[in-house]
């Protein structure tokens, strides 16, 4: 055990890429119950290795289940054949991440993402449908570019930002941040006095929102009008039984 | 009259033919077509009337009194550094105002008869663009104030020059007739710009009224360096040989005759390569100050005159003949202007000058007439100008006929001819030299029995033309049509006047004595008295043009199988005068072969090893792209996955500065 | 109420990473979108958990643009794939990729090129006729109709399309 506390890092990475890499569609296809199990394994080793303050046990049960089902979501998502699957494994990985926005005291963001995301998957939804399954399995579905490459380089960065984290130690800044509280820039931005974070979520984040932030709010509702815009107009128009 | 509106009448000159081209060349392809001669005639009509009014006005007092002096039109500021100031404005003075009453005359009755000549020509707006543009340049030329200025126009002539060779560039013949003229002419500017330098180093100055007018500082020069003016005066006189067609710088002159005939006539027989004599003679001054480079001059004339009449005596072509005699006429030109050694007599350069001014001055109206004549001839004959193939054309073509004997005639040296005059003039001033205490003088005897050689030549090779073609049994070529047409009205009247011009004028000119006492006034030149008519030297010119005529007669009406048994007797000499003495042959073996195998080793050398080292240079990025060039695979992914690799660096850096801090 | 935000780190930094993981294998352009969205989702959560360790609402405010910006690009991405989808009639990534070196082969492989033609569409029907009747042209009328209502002449694809050649055979 005491190996596995001087090398957890490096451990869970290989674990979890090893994962990944097995579940990576191919011509041969291995049990993807096993790739899947590996990769769970080197994510719960990850998050069992970065140190972290208790929190009470209801929260914290729902926090596996939530990051459990988002990581496995994730994975398959992005190794599974199908496309259509493919897309619904995103579906549940967003609903898991809303549900970790809703332990994470942000209940609006996880309604306004699940609105956002299932409107967009749905549409994203039906285009795969219309496109890609109309003729079958696709040959480009059926195999991934450079598996290898991609999974080192990718579970590579992981391994730094996991480094970055483990040395920088996040929970003692929130320690140091409870001791001395009032120093920050934006106090529209702060819960209510007398008031934490959980209680305050939605007045807080409207406070926020349209006292820090009214410019912006009304500069992204702009790019909204003009993002409906442009792809109203970049979209061909249709010509006869054609999509 | 009053001075503005003289220099008016001088920038009119050259402006009125210059307005002229650009009006024809701007409008005419297009809207003119047919009447594209219009604004050419109107230029050169205000341009002759102008230079008569300006050979008039230019010397006051009357012919008689000797005062030096020119007019200067002023125009602008063209370069002004360092000590170097040159204007371009114009500057007229008697022999100015000679050549420009000469050249604007010829043009004008060449661009009358070419209207004619050339009616039907695709080509009818450009070749009276470039006609007025060169009528233009060749004002402006003999206008010029410094020598610079004159530069620009001997240029601007040999442009014209070569595109008016070059106007059926259509014929390989005559794109490459172009290109040889343009290219040999080459070599004499080059002389003549290192000229112009080494006078502009000598007299801090290339106008002509610093360089020529001044007389005293001239003569300290001279005496302080000798072989300095003798090396300018030898670069100017490469300069002339191009441009006049001197040997060994000849060869462009008979070629040129591809261009039409009425270029031939004014450009290759009047105007243009007479410009040579005219620098020379305009540099008199500079050249009495070295006996060395007059003796040259002689020396060349004589050699080009000899070798051009030899060479005209077998050539077929009836344009060739009058090619060859127009070298052979500059020649003598050179021949005169050689002669004006201080040795004789101190008024021996101006009566040199004067000579060879003269000759100039008729040669350019009787050579013109035979050119347009030869023209009208072509015209005629449906463009054939081999005399091997039409014959007896008298009948057919009776002005055509009358007018080309009247100017030949004139070029044998008739008595009293225009040819004659002329031609005693330059004889007396080479028997003068010869008979002076010059150094040389057995040069110049040399040359003087040469030149009285030169003219029994030009008796019997002119009229050796003018037989073959007028007399004898009559011929047409098929291209003719079998109905030869006499010449239109156009063509006829300029002949007609040109041949007055050509029988008359010298006399009368002779006979008054007016042109040298018009000429002195010329800057540089000192007056001197015409001596009048040397009897024993007319006895011998009029004995040798008999001779030649008669010879000529002889041969070619009377016993007209004489040439080819004389020419089976005499084969090798035949055979060298008819191929142009291998003038061509010599030099393609000595310059352009050569010169050739030279470039082949260079362009080897540039294929083989500078382009090896060039493309092994190429090689090595070539080398070094091939590892970054497999990410440029055009892959979206792939671009995405480079990118990651700098987040990966950027990320393991700050994990090193983090843990550091 | 605080605890294990560090966990949520990495719950975020392995959304993300596995998000680009998905963008650099797939080879579909809808599930590479995806994949950028699962990255988004990654720094989303990020965000969010930061905002909670500063006890501020910056984080889901920021959270909230992100949101924002993701639906704008969902949309143009969407019609861009679309344009795509039209000229090529693939969603294959590889097959936009003229922008490589010359002289470099195309990522798409062989087979993978007669794949995607030898695709052949549902064969067409047509009503069946009554014992009596006589059998209509094909040829003359109405294979003419049919192949002008499918012949390709205001959106051509950038590579002939075979499939059409081969229904012509079906029908024939």
């Amino acid at each position: 055990m005491h190996w596995l506390e001087e090398h957890w890092l490096g451990v869970s990475l290989i674990l979890m890429g090893g994962g990944v890499w097995w579940l990576m569609p191919r011509s041969w296809q291995l049990p993807r119950i096993i790739g899947l199990i590996t990769a769970l394994a080197g994510a719960y080793l990850m998050s069992w290795g970065i140190k972290s303050v208790g929190g009470d046990l209801g929260d914290t049960v729902m926090f596996w289940v939530f990051a459990t089902g988002a990581i496995a979501c994730a994975i398959l998502m992005i190794t599974n054949r199908n496309p259509v699957y493919a897309a619904l494994w995103f579906a549940l990985a967003t609903l898991n991440v809303c549900g970790l926005f809703w332990l994470e005291a942000a209940p609006f963001l996880a309604a306004a993402t699940v609105i956002v995301y299932a409107g967009a998957i749905v549409v994203t939804f039906v285009f795969v449908i219309m496109l890609a399954q109309q003729s079958g399995a696709t040959a480009y579905d059926q195999h991934a570019r450079q598996p290898l490459l991609a999974t080192l380089a990718a579970f590579l960065v992981l391994g730094l930002l996991l480094g970055m984290l483990r040395d920088a130690n996040p929970g003692d800044v929130l320690v140091a941040k409870a001791q001395s509280p009032g120093v920050t820039a934006n106090l529209l931005s702060q819960p209510a006095p007398g008031k934490t974070l959980d209680d305050d979520t939605m007045r807080g984040l409207g406070r926020s929102l349209f006292g820090d932030y009214l410019f912006a709010v009304e500069l992204a509702g702009t790019l909204l009008l003009i993002a409906t815009i442009g792809a109203i107009a970049i979209a061909p128009r249709r010509s006869r039984g054609t999509l | 009259m009053p001075e503005n509106i003289q220099h008016l009448v001088m920038w009119l000159i050259p402006l009125a033919p210059l307005a002229a081209a650009i009006v024809t060349a701007l409008l005419g392809p297009k809207g003119m077509r047919e009447k594209s001669h219009l604004p050419c005639w109107f230029g050169l009509a205000v341009a002759v009337v102008c230079a008569y009014v300006l050979l008039f006005s230019i010397v006051p007092g009357g012919f008689g009194e000797h005062e030096s002096q020119a007019v200067v039109a002023p125009g602008y500021q063209w370069i002004d550094v360092g000590g170097l100031n040159v204007r371009v404005e114009l500057r007229a003075d008697a022999m100015t105002a000679i050549m420009l009453s000469m050249v604007t005359a010829v043009s004008l009755l060449v661009a009358v008869f070419a209207a004619g000549y050339m009616h039907g020509d695709p080509g009818y707006a450009r070749f009276f663009a470039c006609f007025s543009l060169f009528v233009f340049s060749m004002c402006m030329l003999v206008l010029s104030s410094s020598f610079l200025l004159l530069f620009v126009f001997w240029e601007g002539v040999g442009l014209c020059s070569y595109l008016l060779i070059g106007f059926w560039f259509q014929k390989p013949s005559a794109a490459a007739a172009a290109k040889k003229a343009f290219v040999v002419n080459r070599i004499g500017d080059f002389g003549f710009l290192i000229g112009i330098f080494l006078i502009w180093t000598t007299f801090r100055s290339v106008d002509f009224a610093t360089v020529l007018g001044e007389p005293q500082r001239l003569a300290e020069l001279a005496a302080a360096q000798p072989g300095r003016i003798t090396a300018i005066c030898l670069l100017l006189l490469l300069g002339a040989m191009g441009k006049s067609a001197q040997f060994p710088l000849h060869v462009w002159l008979p070629d040129a005759m591809e261009g039409p005939t009425p270029v031939s006539a004014l450009i290759h027989a009047a105007t243009m390569v007479t410009a040579g004599v005219y620098v020379v003679a305009r540099c008199t001054p500079l050249f009495v100050h070295s006996p060395t480079a007059q003796v040259v001059v002689c020396c060349i004339g004589g050699v080009t005159a000899l070798i051009a009449a030899l060479i005209a005596l077998t050539q077929d072509d009836l344009k060739r003949v009058l090619a060859y005699s127009t070298v052979s006429q500059l020649g003598y030109m050179f021949m005169a202007l050689g002669a004006g050694t201080l040795a004789a007599s101190d008024a021996a350069p101006a009566l040199a000058t004067t000579a060879a001014m003269f000759h100039l001055y008729t040669h350019a109206f009787f050579k013109a007439l035979l050119f347009l004549a030869a023209g009208s001839v072509m015209h005629a004959m449906g463009d054939v100008i081999d005399m091997k193939r039409f014959g007896g054309l008298r009948r057919a073509l009776p002005i055509t006929h009358w007018t080309f004997l009247a100017g030949a005639a004139a070029l044998a040296g008739v008595p009293l001819l225009s040819g004659f005059w002329s031609k005693d003039e330059i004889l007396g001033a080479l028997y003068s030299a010869g008979s002076s205490e010059s150094p040389y003088h057995g040069y110049y005897y040399a040359v003087f029995a040469i030149a009285v050689f030169i003219a029994f030549l030009t008796a019997f090779y002119t009229f050796r033309a003018y037989f073959k073609t007028f007399w004898g049994e009559e011929r047409f070529p098929a291209e003719a049509g079998h109905h030869p047409h006499e010449a239109p009205p156009v063509m006829a009247w300029p002949l007609r006047v040109l041949a007055v011009c050509a029988l008359f004028i010298g006399g009368l000119v002779a006979l008054s004595g007016s042109f040298a006492g018009y000429l002195h006034h010329t800057i540089g030149l000192p007056h001197a008295e015409e001596p009048g008519l040397r009897w024993g030297l007319v006895f011998v010119s009029v004995a040798v043009v008999v001779l030649g005529i008669g010879l000529a007669w002889q041969m070619y009406v009377a016993a007209p199988r004489m040439p080819s048994k004389l020419a089976a007797a005499f084969r090798p000499l035949y055979a060298a005068s008819l191929n142009k003495l291998y003038f061509d042959e010599i030099f393609w073996a000595i310059l352009v072969a050569p010169l050739r195998g030279l470039a082949w080793l260079a362009g080897w050398f540039d294929r083989v090893v500078i382009d090896s080292i060039v493309d092994g240079l190429a090689l090595v990025p070539r080398w070094l792209s091939a590892v970054p060039v497999v990410f440029q695979n055009g892959r979206l992914p792939s671009y995405a996955l480079v990118m990651w690799a700098g987040l990966i660096v950027c990320l393991a850096l700050a994990v090193r500065l983090f843990a550091s801090y | 109420m605080t605890g294990e935000v560090e966990r949520y780190l990495v719950v975020g930094a392995a959304l993300f990473v596995l998000g680009a993981l998905g963008f650099f294998t797939r080879r579909n352009l809808i599930l590479m979108v995806l994949s950028a969205e699962l990255m988004l989702h990654g720094v989303s959560l990020t965000f969010v958990t930061f905002g909670r360790m500063h006890n501020s609402f910056q984080g889901q405010s920021f959270t909230i643009f992100i949101l924002t910006v993701a639906a704008c690009e969902a949309g143009l991405a969407l019609s861009l794939i679309l344009a795509l989808y039209q000229r090529s009639k693939t969603l294959d990534i590889d097959f936009w990729s003229e922008l490589r070196e010359p002289g470099l082969p195309s990522p798409r492989l062989a087979e993978e090129r007669e794949a995607r033609d030898l695709v052949a569409p549902p064969p067409l029907e047509f009503p069946h006729l009554a014992p009596a009747g006589h059998v209509p042209d094909l040829e003359d009328e109405f294979g003419k109709l049919v192949d002008d209502a499918r012949s390709p002449t205001a959106d051509t694809p950038l590579e002939p399309p075979e499939p059409r050649e081969l229904v012509k055979s079906v029908t024939k």
